[in-house]
C-alpha cells in the first residue's frame, strides 16, 4: 500500500486510566488465589469511557503536532458508549474540529491501525493535510472469564501529516490483511463478548500477524533486522514475545514496546500504546515495526523510521512510562463499582 | 409613607408532616394567623414559597391558599427568592401596604419538603443554584456551603469547636420552643461527631428537612385601631443581591447582599445596629450564620463563629438571636423560614415568647438569604 | 437537559468563557455585562486550564443522578487568569486535598441519564 505523498508523525499521545487492579484480585475473586498472565491491569474509572480517553489523548498529540486543522478524525474502539452516535464527533467538537470526515472504526483490537491506513491514504494523496487516528478501548471481560485479568483500559492517538522536516516518524510502508475468522466477538446488546479459548491462538493471532508482517517484508524487501524495535499486538504478555520469535526479532527489539503485563489489553490503543512507548526512546534513523491484530480477524503492519524531528518534538511528549508508572491500586469492589459489574 | 404593622401570627409546627399537604399547612397557619385579628379582613394575599412545583407538582399558589382559606376572590400570587422567599413576601406586601395600596395582607410561607426523597430535595434545593454551572457537575447546596465553610476556617483560622458554637446555641434555644422541629440540647462533641455530609460540614451543622408553614396579617396605621392584640412595627424591609454564584465574587466570605440590605433597612429604619436588641439570622450552616453576623457589623471579619462561642449571641446575657431556634433548631421549611423569622420576632417584642422570651427586647432584626447570600432581606421591626 | 447542554457543549468541553473587548477581563461561566467595565461586547475566550484549589468538599450525599460517584469531590479552582470555576475533583482523594494545590482540567463524564439515555460529557479537575 503506497502514497502518493511520503506521509509521517506530527504528533502522538497517550491516555492511561490511573487505577490498577493486580490480577492477583481477580484471581482472589474468583479462582480461589494466585494470579493473571499479566501483573496489573489499567481501569477506567467511573466517570471514564472511551470518549473521555480518546479526547485526553488527541489534545496531547495535538499539543505534539502543533497543527491547527484536522482533515479527518478517525476513533478506532469497540467499547462505543453509544451503540448509534459517533464517538469521534465528540472528539471533534473538544477540539473545535468542525470540517472534519469524522467516524468511528470497529475492527475488535485493530481499529486504529485501520484508522492510521486510511488517513494514511487521505494525507498521502493529499487531499487532506493533517488526520487524527486514535485507538481507544475500555475492554471488558465477563466477571470470571479468563478474559478479565487482561481487559484493561487506554487511548493512544496520532496526528498524521505529510512528510516534512515537522514530522517525527515516516510511515514508509504498510500493508493489511484480513479472512473471515470468528475467534472472538460481541453481538449487539450484549455486554461481554465471546471467544473460542485456544482457538484466538494459531488460526487467528498467530496466522494474521505472522501473514502480514511477512507480507510487508516481502514487499518492501524488509527483514527483522532492519528494525530497531518492533511492536505487535499484545492480548496477554505471551503473544506477542512468541510471534516475534518466530518472525526473526530479538527479545531487546519488542521489549520497550510490551507493555501487557503493566496494564492488560487495552485493545484498540494496545500496538498504538507500545509504538508510542518506543518512540519515547527512539533515535533519529531507528526503523521501528509495528503489527496489529484484530479479532474477525486480520492485522496491520507498517515500518516508520525516526526522524530528526523526534528529539524536538517529545519534548511535549507525556511519556508513557510515566502514565504506567503513576498508578493507584484498586481492588476487586472498586473495580466492579468503577465498570458497572452486578449492578444491573 | 404609612407605617406597617404586624397584626397577628400564626404557624404550624416545623417537622416531618407525613399526613398533611401543602395546602394543608398553608391553610393552618393561615387561619391561626386570620384569628388572631378577626376584624381584618385582607386585601392581598402573598404566598412565599421555593419549589412547590417540584415538590408538590403544584405552582399557582396564590390562587390555591386563597380558595383554600375560603377567601375565593381575594387577589393572590406568589413569590419566589429561594430561601429568602418567605422574607421577600413579606417585603411585597409590606411595600404595597407602605405605598398605600392595600390596608391589610396576609402573608403567608410554606414549604413541603418530606414528599420528596433525600436526592430530590437536594436537587430541588440547588435550584438556588445555577443550573449550567453548578447542578450540571453535581454541586449540591450543602457542598457550596461546605466549600464556603473550609474557606472561612482556612482564611480565619476558625477551629471545629468554633463552627459549632451557633448549632449548639441554637438547638439549646429550641429546647423550649413548642415549634420547634429539634428541641434536644447537642453538645460541641456532638457536632463534631456528627456524620459527615459534605466535608467539613457534618450532620449537625446543617439546617435539617421539614414541612411547615407561617403565616402574619399585616395592617396599616390606618387600620390598626382595628387590631385588638399587640402590634409591632416593620420599621422597614429592604433586600438586595450578590452575584449569583459565590464563586463568582471576587470576596467568596463577604455576605455583600446582606450587608448591602441590612444597611438600607437600618437607614430607611433611622436606626443603627447598635439599637438591635433582637436578632433572626439565617442560620442554614453553621459558617452562614457566623458570615450573616459579620456581614450585619455585629462581629468582625472572621470572629463571628468564635463570638457565638463565647456567648456574644445567647439568648441570655448576649444579643438574643435565634431565641427560638433559628433554622438549625427550629427548622429551615424553606419557602416559609422568612415568615417564622418574622413571627418569633413579633413574639419576642410583643413578650409572648413564652420560655423563649428574650428580657427587654424593643428593636428586632430579621435576615434572611436565598442561596449563599444571593437574595438577602433585612426587615426591621420595632415594639409599639 | 439533553438540549440544554448541547448548546453549552463548547463551554462543558473546552471551557470557553468570554473576554470583554474593552477592558479584557475575563469571566466564566460566561457574562453578558462585563463585572469591570460594563460593557457589553462580549466574545467567547479559551480559559486556561490550568489553576489552583481555592477550597473543596467530599460531598456524601449527592444530587439525584450522581448516586454512582459517591463520595464526590468538589472544588473551586481559580485558573491562571483569576477566573474561579467549580466543578468536580478526581483520581485523587480528600486527604490528598489541600487548598493551593495546582490542578488542570480534563474531559470527563459529568452525568448520565441512564443505560438509555444521553451522556453528558464536561470538565473536571485532577491534581496536575
Ligand atoms: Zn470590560
Amino acid at each position: 500500500m503506497k502514497t502518493h505523498y511520503d506521509v509521517g508523525i506530527a504528533g502522538y499521545g497517550v491516555y492511561l486510566p490511573l487505577y490498577r487492579l493486580p490480577t492477583t484480585e481477580i484471581a482472589r475473586v474468583w479462582k480461589g488465589g494466585g494470579a493473571g498472565p499479566n501483573k496489573e491491569k489499567a481501569v477506567a474509572s467511573i466517570d471514564e469511557d472511551s470518549s473521555t480517553m480518546a479526547v485526553e489523548a488527541a489534545r496531547r498529540a495535538m499539543d505534539m503536532a502543533e497543527v491547527s486543522r484536522l482533515g479527518a478524525i478517525f476513533v478506532g474502539t469497540e467499547s462505543k458508549p453509544y451503540a448509534v452516535k459517533p464517538t469521534s464527533t465528540i472528539v471533534a467538537q473538544a477540539l473545535g474540529q468542525h470540517f472534519v470526515l469524522a467516524s468511528d472504526m470497529e475492527f475488535a483490537c485493530k481499529a486504529a491501525t485501520e484508522a492510521i491506513q486510511v488517513i494514511r491514504g487521505l494525507v498521502g494523496s493529499g487531499m487532506i493535510q493533517n488526520g487524527l487516528a486514535i485507538g481507544v478501548d475500555t475492554a471488558q471481560g465477563r466477571p470470571g472469564d479468563d478474559l478479565e485479568f487482561t481487559t484493561g483500559s487506554g487511548a493512544a492517538a496520532y496526528v498524521l501529516s505529510r512528510s516534512s522536516p515537522e514530522t517525527l516518524a515516516t510511515v514508509e510502508a504498510g500493508v493489511s490483511y484480513v479472512t473471515d475468522t470468528g475467534d472472538f466477538w460481541r453481538r449487539q446488546n450484549e455486554k461481554y463478548p465471546r471467544h473460542l479459548s485456544r482457538f484466538t491462538g494459531e488460526p487467528a493471532y498467530f496466522h494474521h500477524v505472522e501473514t502480514s508482517v511477512k507480507q510487508l517484508f516481502e514487499a518492501y524487501g524488509l527483514k527483522a533486522s532492519d528494525f530497531t524495535y518492533a511492536v505487535f499486538h499484545q492480548p496477554n504478555p505471551r503473544f506477542p514475545v512468541e510471534v516475534a520469535h518466530r518472525l526473526g526479532f530479538k527479545a531487546e527489539q519488542i521489549k520497550t514496546g510490551l507493555l501487557n503485563p503493566m496494564i492488560g489489553n487495552t485493545y484498540s490503543a494496545s500496538s498504538p500504546m507500545g509504538l508510542a512507548a518506543v518512540l519515547d526512546e527512539a533515535k533519529p534513523g531507528d526503523r521501528v515495526m509495528i503489527a496489529s491484530f484484530g479479532s474477525g480477524a486480520g492485522s496491520d503492519a507498517f515500518a516508520l523510521r525516526v526522524t530528526d524531528a523526534i528529539e524536538k518534538k517529545r519534548k511535549k511528549a507525556v511519556k508513557v512510562a510515566d502514565l504506567i508508572s503513576k498508578n493507584t491500586k484498586i481492588d476487586y469492589a472498586t473495580y466492579a463499582k468503577f465498570r458497572g459489574k452486578f449492578t444491573k | 409613607m404609612r407605617r406597617v404593622y404586624v397584626a397577628s401570627v400564626g404557624y404550624t409546627t416545623v417537622g416531618d408532616h407525613w399526613n398533611k399537604s401543602i395546602l394543608d399547612l398553608a391553610v393552618e397557619s393561615g387561619f391561626k394567623a386570620l384569628a388572631g385579628a378577626a376584624k381584618i379582613k385582607p386585601e392581598q394575599l402573598v404566598v412565599g414559597n421555593m419549589f412547590s412545583g417540584l415538590s408538590s407538582r403544584q405552582e399557582h399558589l396564590g390562587a390555591l391558599v386563597a380558595n383554600g382559606l375560603g377567601l375565593t376572590g381575594l387577589p393572590a400570587f406568589k413569590v419566589e427568592a429561594a430561601c429568602a422567599s418567605g422574607g421577600m413576601a413579606s417585603l411585597t406586601a409590606f411595600n404595597m401596604i407602605r405605598s398605600g395600596q392595600i390596608d391589610s395582607a396576609l402573608v403567608l410561607g410554606v414549604e413541603k419538603m418530606r414528599d420528596l426523597d433525600p436526592g430530590e430535595i437536594s436537587q430541588a434545593l440547588c435550584t438556588a443554584e445555577s443550573a449550567e454551572y453548578t447542578q450540571f457537575f453535581g454541586a449540591s447546596f450543602v457542598s457550596l456551603n461546605a466549600m464556603l465553610a473550609r474557606l472561612y476556617m482556612y482564611e480565619f483560622d476558625v477551629t471545629r469547636a468554633d463552627l459549632s458554637a451557633f448549632p449548639v446555641i441554637a438547638h439549646r434555644n429550641a429546647v423550649h420552643a413548642p415549634h420547634a422541629q429539634f428541641r434536644k440540647e447537642i453538645s460541641y462533641e456532638d457536632v463534631a461527631r456528627s456524620m459527615i455530609i459534605s466535608d467539613p460540614l457534618r450532620l449537625l451543622d446543617c439546617a435539617p428537612v421539614g414541612d411547615g408553614a407561617a403565616a402574619m396579617l399585616l395592617v396599616s396605621e390606618d387600620v390598626a385601631g382595628d387590631v385588638n392584640g399587640p402590634l409591632v412595627e416593620i420599621a422597614s424591609a429592604e433586600s438586595a443581591t450578590n452575584r449569583f454564584s459565590f464563586y463568582e465574587r471576587d470576596d467568596m466570605l463577604d455576605f455583600a447582599a446582606t450587608k448591602l440590605a441590612a444597611h438600607k433597612a437600618l437607614k430607611s429604619s433611622g436606626l443603627s445596629i447598635s439599637d438591635v436588641d433582637y436578632l433572626e439570622v439565617h442560620d442554614a450552616f453553621s459558617a452562614v450564620a457566623s458570615l450573616s453576623v459579620e456581614a450585619l457589623g455585629l462581629s468582625k471579619r472572621g470572629q463571628g463563629a468564635r463570638d457565638a462561642r463565647e456567648g456574644k449571641y445567647d439568648c441570655d446575657g448576649g444579643l438574643a438571636t435565634n431565641c427560638f431556634g433559628g433554622l438549625k433548631g427550629r427548622g429551615h421549611p424553606v419557602g416559609a423560614t422568612g415568615i417564622y423569622q418574622i413571627a418569633e420576632t413579633y413574639l419576642q417584642l410583643t413578650g409572648k415568647a413564652g420560655e423563649n422570651q428574650a428580657k427587654d427586647v424593643s428593636v428586632g432584626l430579621a435576615q434572611n438569604i436565598g442561596g449563599v447570600d444571593t437574595t438577602a432581606v433585612v426587615h426591621v421591626l420595632k415594639r409599639n | 437537559m439533553s438540549i440544554s447542554y448541547w448548546r453549552l457543549k463548547d463551554r462543558y468541553y473546552r471551557l470557553i468563557g468570554v473576554s470583554c473587548e474593552d477592558c479584557k477581563s475575563e469571566f466564566f461561566p460566561p457574562v453578558h455585562v462585563c463585572r469591570r467595565c460594563g460593557s457589553r461586547k462580549l466574545v467567547d475566550r479559551d480559559m486556561p486550564r490550568t489553576g489552583k484549589i481555592v477550597t473543596y468538599t467530599e460531598l456524601r450525599e449527592t444530587l439525584a443522578g450522581f448516586e454512582d460517584q459517591e463520595p464526590m469531590l468538589l472544588c473551586i479552582v481559580q485558573l491562571e487568569n483569576g477566573v474561579k470555576v467549580l466543578g468536580q475533583i478526581v483520581d485523587t482523594t480528600v486527604e490528598n486535598l489541600s487548598i493551593g494545590d495546582k490542578v488542570k482540567a480534563v474531559f470527563r463524564k459529568i452525568q448520565e441519564h441512564g443505560s438509555s439515555g444521553q451522556i453528558f460529557y464536561g470538565y473536571k479537575f485532577v491534581k496536575a
